[in-house]
């Protein structure tokens, strides 16, 4: 298993203005944050705290006002449009809440499309590991229309994680699912973490959904104000109650 | 409701923009086909005003029928002359002021430095004679009338655009004779309007007399009318001292006939054109009927919402159909802008061709913007109708839900089609085997229903189609991404073929048709052609019969045979037909004619013709049938059928003998001259020696041996053929618009899917490349459809044609793969706004895009 000590990610005073002038809103505030290889950090936050910035920062989607962001060694920040589209490719697998999937693509097709778009050779095995895991072995040729919210949700899943990324972004991944259905996914991503060692960065504000990262980061205004470790659905709810008060 | 339909009309600029640009093609060439038509016509009608304007009454023969634009009189006319003492008659009518006899034929002017005839297009080379009195012609300072044997005057035009001056000596080609002439003046008209291309070379009277073989004898007589006399007192004054077979008309009158055989000539110039903005508007209305369909899909959560708001159908409908009213008006102004501008392009073309027009000021009528606008809004409106339903049908409950308006079923579909396509069928074929009256236009109907109804069933098999097309792109991601989205939709990707398959599939068929034309008329010349030589005038003007005589004293060819031809009309209805007159005795050594019955020989016979099989079948003649034949110059004539021949390319339906000919017809002019070289001469000798002799005596003529003969007509089809696909590339520009148009709106429906490819790594390139795929998957669709529609198209029409000698089916391969990788292309040019949209996407907008 991976070394809580490495990291796989981290945010530097990271400031993040949208807009100028009075209508300029500031997102992040000098946000800094290390995230430790082989573990599950859940990002929470009121809406408005800067949960949702942070992740698409870190994950390259977006580019801070300033300060550092690293995946592994690398500044994202000095990265052009082309690299950085290129280390989403071969580094990052991101979940998002919904609208995840190509819809003319089959099941499998989706889970493989970071490596077809990169032109590599797909790790049939881990492939393999990935689909069991995600119990989706019978409808891998099935279309996204033709699958339920929960097994779109789990492909994304199975998506981010084969091309083995150094960190897997995902964005309320059960957002728009029932408590079943969630479960289901955050069990998948449990079993990723535990057994593969894989590193995710979950924004969410579901208590419950939280409950099964290594890590809670509470955000507020744009900063972080709190911070909890193997935690439960009624502390992180504890927290909340204390952070709105 | 209609702020609401301006507000979503602005706020969507550039589509607006594409769906116009659907109609603005399809009026343009419609509205510049008018402008440039009628352009022509003023500038005609100017000229024949000009050239009667000192004129008041015309005498001349009367004739029968005034032949059309493609008769072969070479400038010269087909009435019979009259004779010179009633010019002393008519100067003593009461209130002549003055009256000249005229003479009017063909003259070839050779131009000194390059030693060729002068010819511009397809105007004539006039000769005949100066008017000392009554003319509106006037000589430039520094010259003089022409008077005696030697001298001439020229059109200042001709004298310009080949620097001949005053006193300067020329060649001149008569249909009698060749000689030196020098010039002793310029003329031009007092309003210095251009003769069109024409050329001019006038003579005093007494050597026009001679050099045009009309001793004794004038064509006309133009008279002066005193002052105070008008010209239509004048003319029954005159009449009255006529004998019979003579008139006198009014200047005006006289210019008014040629112009009505002018415009007669220049309808049918229109008549093509706009057949080709109809083409143009019949694929831009499959691009707006689609532009329309998407626009309400992608809208169906705002129809929606307007309905729960308390909408009514009706509302929702207008709204649509205002939105197409709009489009159609503005995309018909500015088609009749760029109308214009066309009408300038085609006058180019056409000149390519061969057809000059003059330079003038273009002629822009109400009627021409009436209509185009009548049209272009008409199309639009019609193409947009069907999405206008579908739009009135979305309900109040689907603004709450995801989903699109309801199409029509696909057994609808199917039986729709299937009856459309069937009924167009037919038409064709009734057209093409079942002897319609008006063949043309079901021809046109047939195919119009006949890609609707292709067009209609096409979503069916687009999918697999699609597929297959795709196949070699599916090794790439983009490559796999680019074909789903083709095949995603089978609907759009079909409705936006079918706009190229209509262009391509006309392309197609054109060239097929074409090549069959070739393969069939290269077979037909080896059988049939059995002369050495075949000499020729440019332009398919006839010539002198001196040559022919000339020729027949030389030993070195063992036949000389001549063709000729003229207009005139067959049987009770008067039916425009082309008769060649042959020689009985030698055609047969020259031409290799298949006579069904009779025989070449029978043609001796006083009153006797020759009928095609094609024209006996149709009309029922056979050995021993009267036909009556009415001539210009000599009225109805009694003839009857000694023998069928089978259809080739030298005669025409009817033939007569030289004989026949010459005592019917006043221009007795050579179409061909076909020579057989005399043993012991080689045909290279023979024709170095003949070039030699007419460069100097008929500089007008040319020589051709089998080869020469066979690649000129080959190169006269490919003309044809070029000048068309010119034409159709319009239309396959516009189903090029509707392609860029489809994707546009296809990337915006597709953002946030766009989002999520570049945040899972797809670069920006990889983005461009999916969309350009797309493109060109759609466009060989399209091609592929197009090509076969037209194969087919193509074999119908040759298959009824063999009768005419068409028997030969060629299917071009090299140029329809050309045709496809055009088509390919055409996606590619048209994917790339679409693709650099795609490609600028702002990831993170798009993903969380609304």
């Amino acid at each position: 298993m991976a070394t809580a000590t490495q990291l796989a990610a981290r945010a530097v005073e990271v400031r993040k203005v949208y807009g100028t002038g009075d209508a300029s809103v500031e997102a992040l505030r000098g946000i800094s944050l290390d995230l430790a290889a082989g573990e599950w950090t859940a990002i929470m936050g009121p809406s408005g705290s800067g949960k949702s910035t942070l992740l698409h920062v870190m994950a390259g989607l977006d580019t801070p006002t300033d300060g550092r962001v690293y995946i592994g060694d690398i500044d994202l920040t000095t990265l052009n449009d082309k690299q950085l589209t290129q280390l989403r490719r071969d580094r990052v697998g991101f979940v998002f809440q919904a609208y995840n999937l190509i819809p003319t693509l089959t099941a499998e097709e989706n889970i493989t499309l970071p490596m077809d778009i990169a032109g590599r050779d797909v790790d049939r095995s881990w492939f393999d590991q990935v689909v069991d895991t995600v119990g989706l072995r019978d409808r891998l040729r099935h279309r996204p229309t033709e699958l339920s919210g929960g097994q779109q949700q789990r492909v994304a899943g199975a998506r981010a994680l084969v091309s083995k990324p150094e960190i897997v972004f995902a964005d309320e991944p059960t957002g728009n699912l029932d408590s079943k259905s969630g479960a289901e996914l955050l069990d998948f991503l449990r079993s990723a973490v535990d057994e593969h060692g894989q590193t995710i960065v979950m924004v969410t504000h579901d208590a419950h959904a939280a409950a099964h990262a290594d890590r809670v980061v509470f955000l507020n205004d744009g900063n972080v104000v709190q911070e909890m470790r193997s935690p439960t659905a009624d502390a992180i709810l504890d927290e909340i109650k204390s952070l709105e008060a | 409701m209609l702020r609401a339909i301006a507000k979503s009309l602005l706020a969507r600029k550039l589509r607006l923009v594409l769906t116009a640009l659907a109609v603005v093609l399809g009026v343009a060439l419609t509205a510049g086909s008018f402008i440039l038509t009628d352009t022509a016509l003023k500038s005609f009608d100017d000229l024949f005003g000009d050239v009667f304007k000192g004129t008041d009454v015309v005498v001349q023969a009367t004739t029968a029928f005034d032949p059309g634009a493609g008769s072969n009189s070479g400038g010269g006319s087909e009435r019979k002359p009259i004779p010179e003492d009633l010019l002393g008659k008519v100067e003593g009518v009461d209130g002549v002021a003055a009256a000249d006899g005229v003479i009017g034929s063909s003259a070839w002017i050779v131009d000194p430095t390059t030693n060729k005839v002068i010819q511009n297009g397809g105007a004539p080379p006039i000769g005949g004679s100066w008017n000392n009195d009554v003319t509106s012609l006037q000589i430039e300072p520094g010259g003089a009338a022409p008077v005696g044997p030697d001298q001439v005057v020229i059109d200042a035009a001709t004298a310009a655009d080949h620097g001949l001056a005053v006193g300067q000596r020329i060649k001149i080609a008569t249909s009698t004779d060749t000689g030196e002439y020098q010039i002793s003046g310029i003329a031009r008209f007092a309003s210095s309007q251009s003769l069109l291309g024409a050329t001019l070379a006038l003579f005093d009277l007494p050597t026009a007399q001679k050099i045009f073989d009309r001793k004794g004898e004038f064509d006309a007589i133009y008279v002066r009318a005193t002052d105070g006399v008008t010209a239509a007192q004048l003319a029954p004054r005159i009449a009255s001292v006529l004998p019979s077979g003579f008139e006198a008309i009014t200047g005006a009158s006289a210019a008014s006939e040629q112009q009505d055989q002018v415009n007669q000539g220049l309808g049918f110039v229109r008549t093509f054109f706009v057949i080709f903005g109809f083409v143009a508007l019949f694929v831009g209305a499959f691009i707006i009927f689609n532009m329309f369909n998407i626009v309400v899909s992608q809208r169906t959560r705002e129809l929606a919402l307007f309905r729960a708001l308390g909408a009514s159908r009706r509302q929702i409908r207008f709204a649509v159909i205002a939105e197409s009213v709009v489009v159609g008006v503005l995309g018909s102004l500015i088609g009749i802008g760029l109308g214009a501008l066309l009408a300038v392009g085609l006058k180019a073309l056409l000149a390519l061709f061969g057809l000059k027009l003059p330079p003038t000021a273009l002629v822009i009528e109400l009627r021409t913007i009436i209509l185009s606008l009548a049209v272009g809004t008409g199309v639009t409106v019609a193409a947009a109708w069907m999405p206008a339903r579908r739009a009135a049908r979305v309900a109040p409950v689907e603004a709450l839900r995801d989903s699109v308006a309801p199409s029509a079923s696909i057994r609808r579909r199917v039986i729709v089609g299937t009856i459309v396509l069937a009924l167009g069928i037919a038409a064709i074929l009734a057209a093409l085997f079942g002897g319609a009256s008006n063949p043309g236009i079901l021809v046109g109907l047939g195919a119009m229903l006949t890609f609707l109804g292709v067009a209609t069933l096409s979503p069916l098999f687009a999918r697999g189609l699609a597929a297959f097309i795709g196949r070699p792109f599916r090794r790439s991601a983009s490559g796999r991404l680019g074909d789903e989205n083709a095949k995603r939709n089978p609907r759009r990707t079909a409705s936006t073929a079918s706009a190229l398959m209509i262009g391509l599939g006309l392309v197609a068929f054109v060239s097929v048709f074409a090549a069959s034309l070739k393969a069939s008329a290269t077979v037909a010349l080896d059988e049939v052609l059995r002369a050495d030589l075949t000499l020729s005038s440019n332009q398919f003007n006839p010539f002198s019969s001196h040559l022919a005589e000339e020729l027949r004293s030389d030993p070195t060819y063992s036949t000389v045979s001549v063709i000729r031809s003229t207009e005139a009309q067959v049987g009770p209805t008067h039916t425009v037909t082309y008769p060649t007159g042959i020689d009985p005795a030698t055609f047969g050594e020259v031409a290799n004619i298949t006579m069904l019955t009779g025989s070449l020989a029978d043609l001796a016979q006083p009153g006797a013709v020759l009928v095609s099989n094609t024209e006996a079948d149709g009309k029922g003649l056979s050995v021993g049938s009267p036909v009556d034949m009415t001539f210009s110059a000599t009225g109805t004539q009694s003839l009857h059928v000694v023998g069928t021949y089978e259809t080739n390319a030298f005669l025409g339906d009817y033939t007569v003998s030289l004989t026949t000919y010459d005592a019917n017809v006043e221009q007795k002019l050579d179409m061909n001259v076909f020579l057989n070289v005399a043993e012991g001469t080689s045909v290279a000798d023979a024709k170095t020696k003949l070039d030699a002799f007419l460069q100097e005596q008929y500089p007008n003529v040319q020589a051709d041996d089998q080869a020469a003969s066979k690649q000129k007509f080959l190169d006269s089809i490919n003309g044809l053929l070029y000048f068309v696909l010119v034409l159709l590339l319009l239309s396959v520009i516009i189903s090029g618009f509707g392609i860029l148009a489809t994707l546009w709106l296809s990337v915006f429906e597709r953002i946030r899917e766009l989002g999520l490819l570049r945040a899972v790594g797809m670069s920006r390139v990889q983005v461009k490349r999916m969309v350009r795929i797309e493109a060109v998957i759609v466009a060989i669709l399209g091609a592929v459809l197009g090509i076969v529609i037209g194969i087919v198209f193509a074999w119908t029409l040759q298959q009824s044609l063999s009768d005419l000698g068409i028997t030969e089916l060629s299917v071009p391969i090299v140029q329809l793969v050309i045709f496809m990788l055009v088509a390919a292309l055409i996606g590619v040019v048209a994917a790339i706004l679409p693709a650099r949209r795609a490609a600028k996407l702002n990831v993170l907008d798009s993903i969380s895009y609304e």
